[in-house]
């Protein structure tokens, strides 16, 4: 809080307050007096929605925290208790296990929004950081959130993803070994992953979502047009002239966001709470078994375009090794587009072809990606005999190395096709369409 | 009573659908043609918790579903006591089985599973390839069984090969055989595989019974020889229902096994129902605001 702001308030409680904590100050900087762009289109409802999704899981959470036990001899049948026994538990577990998915769906669109406007760049370097560390956190609150409800899917999903770790060169199964407490997941395993679930992530998550805001609001946001408006100002106050205050204008139009996601909310969670096994998968309902391998493992689908590239790249030497580093690189190299793209303009609307069709091509690779990972490898058949001098004759192996290729190739080309991209002039002004 | 179950059969043919259950990739096809029971029908529901205790809670539990949420079905406190709880439990009990775990892996080689969410447990219809409900795989399963002096119980099944499970509804739907036809290219009437896959396929789908189709591929002489296997069920014995009478007793059974894995789906479907109109009310008020905010943005 830079400068001290007189209080906005008469009634003398809020005054009372404004003397001794900066409210008045905090209320104008970051709502009545933050100046965001006036042309925000569809793309910029995500961000409020994921703040939204969080509020969610966590006032759910601490519901179902309420009656859940974190043994591996009742988990199970906790989950089931308080689908039947606990009063409207069944629409809590349900709003958490959709909000877990509907936080993937938000976080992908917000982050695509980020790509195309490049709201990444100069000067929102660290805002993008900052925001990509929620996303592996989320993966991670995620990953020890699907163990809970103990069903075979979620037994065997943190088995294969545990063991992940294992295929590190000389330290990977000691490694595994110590992320598990035991040498198959356990009980031991389970009491971790639920104090990961329930108190460590979301504690960093709520820190770093605070630090992506207020990076946010020192940098200002960027815009469809990908210029910045605090160029523009009005001389007499300050203000850019096309920005508007946050509150009321883009208060009173993420609420109709809201309501928007709410009703598509609302159909999942009292329609398809399985969502076609996609949200709440049929295997996870047979009790987890140590015994019995389910014959299709497949993480949740917002695992799924890193599960593909992790399957895609072949072994060396009979080790996993290489598809592990392709995986963690997939997630990591978000982090270093700030300093990859060296376009001359920020938004999708002013560059050149080149950048659009490699955008495109990503997208693409990322979606196709995503449902090869549901799916067993054998979904499009083998090619013919001719295929025999390959190490796999799988149609969806190849198709997914292709894309894994096109996938990198989109972050590794980059300096050089948004130099030589030819792209449009950028307008002074913001426009409106 | 005959009056009732001919209406019911009505009814039933009315709904009657033909699903074909393609269970997995690597297992057989498996076709029935078979009535289907309504969630919102509690007499249906009433006749498979009965049909419940009776047969599958000699062995299985539905150790999370207590005896008292069967009021949902429109029964009584009484009611519920008198019909449908045989052992010395309270109404407010779990529907325990009174079958020893530990015995019961003993004779059947594993335990029976609990059937509270069994039914949920199929429902990734679209990551198996199969688009049928859950309650068809269990219907398919509860009929497929036929008599097999190979295996312990007596008994096998046609959905499930080689199961631990015997035909506990055997009094009712009497006793199946089974009839398995191989068809492979001989060079005669069948010329290449591919008649002889065509033939098959021919007798699987005009089978009117249950059936299932499955391809073989063995290696002979470095030759790889294909042979397709229909395999129908047809009745030996007759059982106190007739064939129509026990697919329609499967469906309510299904039917109520469904209500048992998410004995709140009604509600929950009702409440979302209301929470829609509440939220398209809302969505015209927010547009309402924002446009009143936003007429002085240009």
């Amino acid at each position: 809080m830079a400068t001290k702001h007189a209080s906005m308030f008469t009634n003398p409680l809020l005054k009372w307050v404004d003397d001794r904590f900066p409210l008045t100050g905090m209320i104008k900087e970051h709502l009545t007096e933050y100046y965001a762009p006036k042309n925000f289109n569809f793309w910029y409802y995500f961000g409020s929605l994921a703040l939204l999704v969080l509020v969610l899981q966590i006032v759910t959470g601490i519901f179902l925290t309420m009656n859940y036990k974190p043994d591996a001899a009742y988990a199970f049948g906790s989950v089931e208790y308080i689908m039947r026994d606990v009063d409207y538990g069944w629409l809590i577990r349900y709003m958490h296990s959709t909000g877990a998915s509907m936080f993937f769906i938000v976080v992908y669109l917000h982050m695509c929004r980020g790509l195309m406007y490049g709201s990444y760049r100069k000067p929102r370097e660290l805002l993008w950081i900052f925001g990509m560390l929620i996303y592996l956190c989320l993966m991670a609150e995620a990953f020890f959130g699907y163990l809970l409800p103990w069903g075979q899917m979620s037994f065997w999903g943190a088995q294969v993803i545990v063991n992940i770790f294992s295929a590190i060169p000389f330290v990977g199964p000691d490694l595994a070994v110590w992320i598990r407490g035991d040498y198959s997941i356990g009980d031991a395993t389970l009491n971790r992953f639920f104090a990961f679930h329930v108190i460590a992530l979301p504690l960093v998550l709520i820190g770093l979502v605070a630090a992506h805001i207020l990076a946010l609001h020192e940098v200002g946001s960027n815009n469809p047009d990908g210029i910045e408006i605090k160029k523009n100002k009005d001389p007499k106050t300050g203000i850019p002239l096309d920005g508007i205050a946050f509150h009321p204008y883009y208060t009173v139009k993420d609420i109709v966001g809201v309501v928007v996601f709410l009703m598509i909310f609302t159909i999942i969670v009292f329609f398809l709470p399985d969502m076609g096994g996609y949200f709440l998968e049929a295997n996870n309902f047979i009790p987890a078994d140590p015994l019995k391998t389910p014959a299709h493992i497949a993480p949740v689908w917002y695992f799924t375009p890193y599960y593909s590239i992790l399957r895609a790249i072949p072994p060396l030497f009979g080790s996993q090794f290489p598809g592990v580093i392709g995986m963690g690189l997939a997630t990591m190299i978000f982090f270093a587009l700030p300093w990859l793209d060296r376009g001359a303009v920020k938004s999708i609307r002013y560059r050149g072809t080149l950048y659009k069709s490699f955008f495109a091509m990503f997208i693409v690779c990322f979606i196709v990606l995503g449902y090869l990972g549901v799916k067993p490898t054998s979904v499009w058949g083998q090619f013919g005999d001719w295929a025999s001098i390959l190490d796999t004759k799988e149609r969806a192996t190849w198709v997914a190395r292709i894309l894994t290729i096109g996938y990198f190739a989109f972050f590794f080309l980059m300096p050089w096709y948004t130099k030589a991209d030819k792209t449009k002039p950028e307008p002074a002004r913001v426009t409106m369409h | 009573m005959k009056m009732k179950t001919l209406i019911s059969a009505l009814i039933f043919s009315v709904a009657a659908s033909i699903p074909a259950i393609a269970l997995a990739s690597d297992g057989p096809e498996v076709k029935f043609v078979g009535p289907k029971a309504d969630r919102t029908d509690i007499q249906s529901l009433q006749r498979g918790a009965r049909l419940f205790v009776n047969y599958c809670m000699g062995c299985h539990s539905a150790q999370y579903m207590r005896y008292n949420r069967l009021s949902d079905l429109q029964l009584s406190d009484d009611q519920i006591k008198q019909n449908l709880m045989f052992t010395g439990d309270k109404l407010g009990d779990t529907m325990k089985s009174a079958m020893n775990p530990k015995d019961a892996k003993e004779w059947f080689g594993a335990a029976p599973p609990d059937l509270s969410v069994m039914a949920r447990s199929y429902s990734s219809a679209s990551i198996t390839g199969s688009s049928d409900a859950p309650t068809d795989v269990l219907a398919a399963y509860l009929r497929g069984f036929y008599r097999d002096d190979k295996r312990d119980t007596g008994w096998n099944n046609l959905v499930s090969p080689n199961i631990g499970m015997p035909h506990v509804l055997h009094e009712l739907s009497g006793t199946n055989k089974l009839v398995e036809t191989h068809y492979k290219a001989d060079g005669n009437e069948l010329k290449t595989d591919h008649e002889a896959e065509a033939k098959a396929k021919g007798e699987f789908i005009a089978a009117q019974t249950m059936s299932s189709f499955e391809h073989h591929a063995d290696k002979k002489d470095g030759k790889i020889e294909n042979t397709y296997i229909v395999r129908t069920l047809v009745n030996e014995t007759p059982g106190k229902l007739s064939s129509v009478q026990y697919d329609i007793a499967i469906a309510d059974l299904v039917n109520f096994m469904d209500y048992v894995a998410e004995p709140n789906k009604a509600k929950r479907i009702q409440i979302g129902i209301m929470m829609l109109f509440l939220l398209a009310f809302l969505l015209g008020a927010a547009i309402w605001l924002k446009k009143e905010f936003w007429k002085d943005v240009h």
